[in-house]
Order: C-alpha cells, then sequence, then structure tokens
C-alpha cells in the first residue's frame, strides 16, 4: 500500500492542489487534511503548502500556526513524522518555531516569479534523500516575503550541523542571508523551503521534473521504515 | 422610570481602556516597506527622513487595567502580535477611548440623574483616575 502524504489545506492556500497531484504522480496516496480539524486522519507524512493562507494577515503564517490542526502538526514533528513546508508553508513552520529564523519580505520589494537555480546542500533529511549532495537543480521560485533572516549564531550552526539544504545559485533573488532556499530541523524530518517542487514534477506544466525527489525521498524513506 | 434617560444609557457602559501595543522590526532586520516610504518622500521633496515602518495594536481592555492583565497583553504580544525573531514590542495603557456617544458629563454640569447612576459615575471616575495613574 503506498504511504499517505496529507496536505493541509488553509482558507487562502493555493497549491494544495497541485501538492496531492504531486504525491500522486510519484507513487504515493494524498490525503486532504483540512485546517480547522484536529485530526492527520493516519498520515505519514504532511504538507504545508504554498499560497497566502489567512490572507497572509498580521505576519505570514502567524495566524494559520494556530490552527487547530497546527496542534497536531507540531506533536507529530516532534515525534519525527516528515514535514514538509513550502513556500508559505515554509513560513508557518517557522513562525510554529519548528524551523529557526523567519521569512520577511523580499529585499528587491517586488514579487519574484521566475525558474530558479538552487544547490542541494543536505541530502541527509527525509524529503532529500533521492538527490546527490552539490546538485544542481531549476525549480520555480514565487513568493513576496521570501527573504530568509535569522541571528548570526542560528546562521553558524545551520551552516555547521549541515542543515542548509537549498541555496540559491546565479543570483539571490530575495535577500536571504546565505543564499538560503531551504532548511531543515535538526532531526532532518522537518523541511521548509521557499522554490515551488511540486509544480517541477511533470513537463507539461514545468520545464523541468526537479521536483519529483522532494516526493519520492520522503516515500522511499516511509517505505523503508514500514 | 420606564424610559432609560440619555444619561443612565451613558453610565452603563462597560468601563473599557486601551492598551497600545507597537510592534516595530528590530533594528538589524531589512525593512523594505520602511525603505519605500522613505524613498517615496525622498521624490516628494520631504528630504531628510528616513523611516522605518511598525504596527500598532489598538487592545480595548474590559475592566481595570491591573499589572496581571498588562502581563496578559505581553504575552499576547509575544504569542501572536509581534515575532520576536524579527521584531521588537512595546506595550503602554493609553487614556480610555472618546466616542461622541460616550461623553463623560462635566462635573459643573446638572444633569437628572438618581443616586445610582451617580454612584457608577464615580466609579467610572475613579477608574479613569487608576489608570491615568
Amino acid at each position: 500500500m503506498a504511504p499517505k502524504i496529507g496536505v493541509v489545506t488553509f482558507p487562502g492556500s493555493l497549491d494544495d492542489q497541485d501538492a496531492l497531484r504531486a504525491i500522486r504522480l510519484s507513487g504515493g496516496e494524498p490525503v486532504s487534511l483540512w485546517h480547522g480539524t484536529d485530526s492527520l486522519d493516519g498520515v505519514a507524512a504532511v504538507i504545508l503548502p504554498g499560497g497566502f493562507s489567512y490572507g497572509d494577515y498580521l505576519r505570514c503564517g502567524a495566524i494559520s500556526r494556530f490552527a487547530p490542526v497546527m496542534a497536531e502538526v507540531i506533536k507529530a514533528a516532534e515525534a519525527g513524522m516528515p514535514i514538509l513546508g513550502i513556500c508559505n508553508g515554509f513560513q508557518i513552520l517557522c513562525e510554529a518555531h519548528l524551523l529557526p529564523g523567519a521569512l520577511i519580505r523580499n529585499d528587491v520589494r517586488v514579487f519574484v516569479c521566475k525558474d530558479q537555480d538552487l544547490q542541494v546542500e543536505s541530502v541527509d533529511t527525509t524529503w532529500t534523500s533521492d538527490f546527490t549532495a552539490g546538485q544542481i537543480i531549476n525549480i520555480v521560485l514565487k513568493n513576496g516575503e521570501g527573504g530568509y533572516v535569522a541571528d548570526e549564531e542560528t546562521l553558524r550552526r545551520l551552516d555547521g550541523e549541515g542543515r542548509v539544504i537549498l541555496r540559491y545559485v546565479n543570483g539571490n533573488p530575495n535577500g536571504s542571508f546565505h543564499d538560503i532556499a531551504g532548511i531543515c530541523n535538526q532531526r532532518g524530518n522537518v523541511v521548509g523551503l521557499m522554490p515551488h517542487p511540486e509544480h517541477n514534477v511533470d513537463f507539461l506544466t514545468g520545464p523541468t521534473q526537479d521536483g519529483r525527489p522532494f516526493f519520492t525521498s520522503v516515500l522511499n524513506f516511509l517505505a523503508a521504515k514500514v | 422610570m420606564i424610559l432609560a434617560s440619555p444619561s443612565r444609557r451613558r453610565v452603563r457602559l462597560p468601563a473599557m481602556a486601551r492598551v497600545v501595543v507597537d510592534v516595530m522590526p528590530k533594528p538589524e532586520i531589512l525593512d523594505p516597506q520602511g525603505k519605500a516610504v522613505t524613498g517615496a518622500l525622498a521624490r516628494l521633496g520631504f528630504a531628510g527622513m528616513s523611516v522605518r515602518q511598525g504596527k500598532r495594536f489598538e487592545i480595548e481592555v474590559e475592566g481595570e487595567v491591573t499589572e496581571d492583565r498588562l502581563e496578559d497583553v505581553r504575552r499576547a504580544a509575544e504569542t501572536l502580535l509581534a515575532n520576536t525573531v524579527i521584531e521588537t514590542f512595546d506595550v503602554r495603557v493609553e487614556a480610555p477611548p472618546e466616542s461622541p456617544e460616550e461623553d463623560e458629563p462635566d462635573d459643573d454640569e446638572i444633569e437628572p440623574a438618581d443616586q445610582s447612576d451617580q454612584d457608577e459615575s464615580n466609579e467610572q471616575a475613579e477608574l479613569a483616575a487608576t489608570q491615568a495613574g
């Protein structure tokens, strides 16, 4: 049986359907989760998708972070469940303190939407194990508030512990410190990234299929666990 | 009395105080919005003005603003209103809000009010005095 991966829909989520589709195309069983429930419906992993949950009111992810489903996501994350936050999902994970730092408005002061070159830095996470370290990939990036910031101590720790999973290459599109595009928690089960791998799983809708390994990584991890 | 007099209606309003929470981006954090505003001001001829943009929250708190209530507001600010990774916040008490229908009667104004109204009115005045202190 294919592992079940849940995708949370918040009011204002945009990319939940693409995430569900990416899971299906990668061989998993997609499960829709609603922000207002306190059940994860027996899924083995959770994706917090991109979009503008709660209209980005207050701060991106600040209100979603307290949605009923998030209490369960936080518990599951602490117990080791693979959790992936994409774009707005990354912002939610930072607001929930499952990942350190924060995402602020792009230094270029405009919404950035482009096919972005990235270097895979760490493959020691449940979401990146199917990549090879140092691999250059190209995935769509689209955000207004994607500037990753953290204090010096946190940045040193992230670099030192190999917890930067993705870095922008050929130009930093949004002013992120240390060109950080994605990070993971200490255990490597919680990953957040600004680019959108769920859009790069099919040549019909994206110039590459470089997003697929994120989904196959977790599916292989879950299959090996059973 | 069947119909409530205007003065009765006034003093029956719940005692409210306003607590203001100011949230600002930390100095070391880039403030692209403030930068954009700074640029726009310069273009408009307002020279020598550098802006950092934050948020102001006005919180109407029911009842007396005790140190415990202020502590509640501080916790609310730290939990939700500010992200202390990138922002700082400041909590302070402001004078009770004013609105046209809620005018407090002047001391020297002669108003037909029964004793209970007067008592409530005094209570409000006392409360206002505590809050001001």
